[in-house]
């Protein structure tokens, strides 16, 4: 190991320790930890926003003396700015007009295409056809009429009541509650192996007891 | 001018994108790929506005000897000398470099650390709260709860020796009862979505115009 | 339990939560010391993932998203790791994105540790600058490029699994914002979303791009997200113009996703550490590497502290109702 790489696990250890101080207790060093991150986090982002976007994709062709219609973003871009002047601050709605509008246009096709049609589309299959394991075949009944049930239960225009939304939406409530307990379980998996990363760190890199 | 020109400007835009999508021409193509090498050009400088308020914020802290306002400098210096950092060392640009700076190190050593700590001490708090907080005072509650147990004992290697029906149960959860509930909800944000872009686009929502300078 | 009064229940249950705290902690750390390998058996939501790449060559490439922030790092970074071995093993291109500028650090830290030859099992890399004389004379193609690069004296370090040419076998293009529309950006070209890679390299110039200009050309893309941006690929890529998509998400998300396998907008989902753990499984399996790595280490961790927290929300149970709680209209709360 280099010095630059065991300086960087102690001051990584040395963090990671002051952050999990705040477990038994507020204090200074874990509010340093706190806000040095948002500092460093921005001045990161800086730093890549420049490199990776404004200059290889503005100033670069700008200097090259190609492309100056790029001078129409840029404008735009720069109006941001005037957030910080009150007087000429509604200038700043311009860039988000631009960005929003052309955003929600360009989405609307697809959004409709990818999270409506095809998941309708797959909603709507045979349940058995021959040669399907039980299981399988089950799962797809549930499938279909899952889908409905838990539709039904959000659908707040008519009265839960009667044979089709009475009992379609306690159907879909039970379900919705299962995809609730399979998420709470992977909740629980999920914050348990962010610990174990920091862990493995602890253990593998800066005590170097385990391999 | 304030209000009139922001709300063309979403209007026509989000027609023409649109329109774009049905059109398959070189014209529209062509429009098309202004537009995606404009944007995010556009959206680089939206970065000033976070780095701005933030600079804002603590420098107001730290002339009115806020509390805590100590802390403030450890917001304004990284922000602004991390760019110094880079302009010195710029091959440590990539990440994982050879020869890694000063600028690479705050962010593999410093940001990285604290921010994935701060991460994992939810696994505490949901320890904490599974002890305090689940309790199956329902019928619905206990089956939620039961469905949680399978699937956490389903995708540990633990619930294999338990017996192999414990994480095939976890699966034909996740890929049947939960697929339906979750496409529910999808689908629900789906048509959530496409309301959305046309109330934006028709400027019935307007709430982003709000809060420049009024 | 005549014993035990409503009030001993309520001590239990109000018991100062750093105990808790205490508890989890070791039940973290100790299983590190009492290895026990309990076996990790591949879903086929991890598997369809793994068969596809498998099925991939040196003509082929896939792009590999670090969509995620270093908050789920432990999650996402042993997949995003056990992905590029795969695909460096069998000599496809991979292109590396980000969509926000953290992300871009993390696969460069993804890189680094699949190219540090300390470490036997890894790769060793090329850098562009490197091998420029070689593409002076004219060597672009992968085969005749490492012969002549090993021709010229360069020795594989011992230990290392193979070569990996920056240009040829990977690009690592970094942070764009707005990335879904950097996606409709690429159905027409690559190269005009990423003028340059992170290093500045020209990214037009680089072999791989000639054989793929576009996402048309692209066999399939792995997005690794903490967030729903792992959406984006299946919205503006895989809905536009057809890029088959697998995803690497927490835990957290993982349940929501399962209606797009089920529909074919992806190909499978690695969910959460064990979605990592079961890809390391499946590559050792397939002989591309000697031993699993971190994300199945952390399995057995992962056992234990699944069943402690489920014996927490039993005995959580019984004291509450036992205490006789559930009658009561509030109980005492205490931090």
């Amino acid at each position: 190991m280099t010095f630059y790489e065991t300086a960087g696990v102690w001051v990584a250890a040395l963090f990671t320790l002051a952050i999990y101080s705040f477990l038994y207790r507020e204090n200074p060093l874990y509010r340093l930890a706190e806000h040095l991150v948002v500092g460093v986090s921005l001045g990161y982002s800086i730093v890549l926003t420049w490199q990776r976007i404004l200059y290889p994709r503005l100033v670069q062709p700008l200097a090259a003396g190609q492309e100056w219609l790029l001078i129409i973003p840029a404008t735009l871009g720069l109006l941001y700015i005037t957030r910080f002047f009150p007087k000429v601050a509604w200038l700043s709605r311009y860039p988000i007009g631009f960005l929003l509008g052309t955003g929600m246009g360009v989405s609307f096709p697809l959004d409709m295409q990818a999270l409506v049609l095809r998941q309708i589309h797959s909603t709507v299959i045979p349940v058995f056809t021959p040669g399907t394991p039980w299981d399988v075949a089950l799962g797809t009944a549930v499938i279909v009429l899952g889908t409905l049930a838990a539709l039904i239960y959000f659908f707040f225009s008519k009265p839960h009541k009667g044979p089709f939304f009475g009992l379609g939406s306690r159907v879909g409530i039970w379900l919705i509650m299962i995809g609730f307990g399979a998420t709470f379980g992977f909740t629980v998996m999920g914050r348990i192996s962010l610990l174990i990363g920091r862990v493995q760190f602890l253990l593998a890199d800066w005590l170097r007891v385990i391999h | 001018m304030k209000r009139t020109v922001p709300l063309m400007l979403a209007l026509v835009g989000g027609v023409i994108m649109i329109i774009q999508y049905f059109i398959p021409h070189q014209v529209s193509q062509d429009v098309f790929d202004y537009y995606t090498s404009w944007a995010p050009v556009v959206s680089g400088f939206a970065l000033i506005l976070g780095v701005g308020s933030i600079t804002r914020l603590h420098y107001h802290k730290l002339r009115a000897r806020e509390k805590n306002w100590p802390f403030s400098i450890a917001v304004l210096v990284p922000i602004y000398l991390m760019p110094i950092f880079a302009f010195f060392v710029p091959a440590s640009l990539g990440g994982g470099s050879e020869f890694p700076g000063f600028f690479d190190f705050m962010y593999t050593r410093v940001q990285v650390p604290i921010q994935a700590t701060m991460f994992s001490m939810l696994a505490f708090y949901i320890a904490s709260a599974a002890f305090r907080a689940f309790r199956a005072k329902s019928l619905l509650a206990t089956v939620l709860l039961l469905a949680a147990v399978i699937v956490m004992l389903g995708q540990v290697p633990v619930g294999d020796l338990l017996g192999r029906w414990l994480p095939d149960t976890g699966q034909w959860i996740l890929r049947y009862p939960n697929l339906a509930a979750k496409r529910a909800i999808e689908l629900g944000v789906g048509f959530g979505m496409l309301a959305t872009c046309l109330k934006i686009i028709f400027g019935v929502e307007r709430g982003w115009l709000g809060g420049a300078g009024r | 339990m005549s014993g035990m009064n409503a009030n001993t229940w309520e001590k239990m249950l109000n018991i100062d939560r750093r105990w808790i705290f205490l508890m989890i902690g070791v039940v973290v750390i100790v299983p590190f010391f009492i290895r026990m390998g309990l076996p990790v058996v591949p879903t086929d939501e991890v598997r369809s993932v793994y068969s596809l790449i498998d099925t991939l060559e040196a003509d082929d490439a896939v792009f590999v998203g670090w969509d995620f922030d270093p908050g789920t790092e432990a999650e996402n970074q042993p997949m995003g790791i056990a992905v590029l071995r795969h695909a460096f093993s069998r000599h496809v291109p991979v292109f590396v994105t980000a969509v926000s500028p953290l992300g871009q650090g993390l696969a460069g830290q993804g890189l680094a540790s699949v190219f540090d030859t300390r470490t036997p099992g890894n790769f060793a890399l090329v850098r562009w600058a490197d091998w420029e004389p070689f593409r002076a004379a004219g060597h672009a193609g992968r085969d005749s490029l490492e012969a002549a690069w090993e021709a010229a004296g360069n020795a594989l370090p011992e230990g290392a699994l193979g070569w990996v040419f920056e240009g040829v076998d990977f690009a690592h293009l970094g942070y764009q914002p707005l990335f879904s529309l950097v996606i409709l950006g690429m159905g027409s070209s690559i190269a005009a979303q990423y003028p340059t890679d992170v290093s500045g390299n020209p990214v037009p110039e680089m072999p791989m791009l000639h054989a793929h200009k576009n996402l048309r050309d692209v066999d399939l893309a792995v997005t690794l997200a903490g967030s729903s941006a792992c959406m984006w690929c299946v919205i503006y890529g895989n809905a536009k113009v057809g890029l088959p998509v697998a995803f690497g998400v927490t835990a957290v998300m993982a349940t929501d996703y399962f209606p797009y396998i089920q529909s074919g907008q992806i190909v499978g989902m690695m969910g959460g550490l064990r979605g990592a753990a079961e890809y390391e499984v499946l590559e050792t399996e397939g002989g591309y590497t000697q031993a699993t790595g971190n994300a199945y280490r952390g399995m057995d961790v992962q056992s234990l502290a699944h069943i402690v927290i489920i014996l927490l929300v039993i005995l959580g149970n019984i004291a509450f109702f036992a205490g006789g709680f559930h009658r009561k209209t509030a109980l005492k709360a205490r931090r």
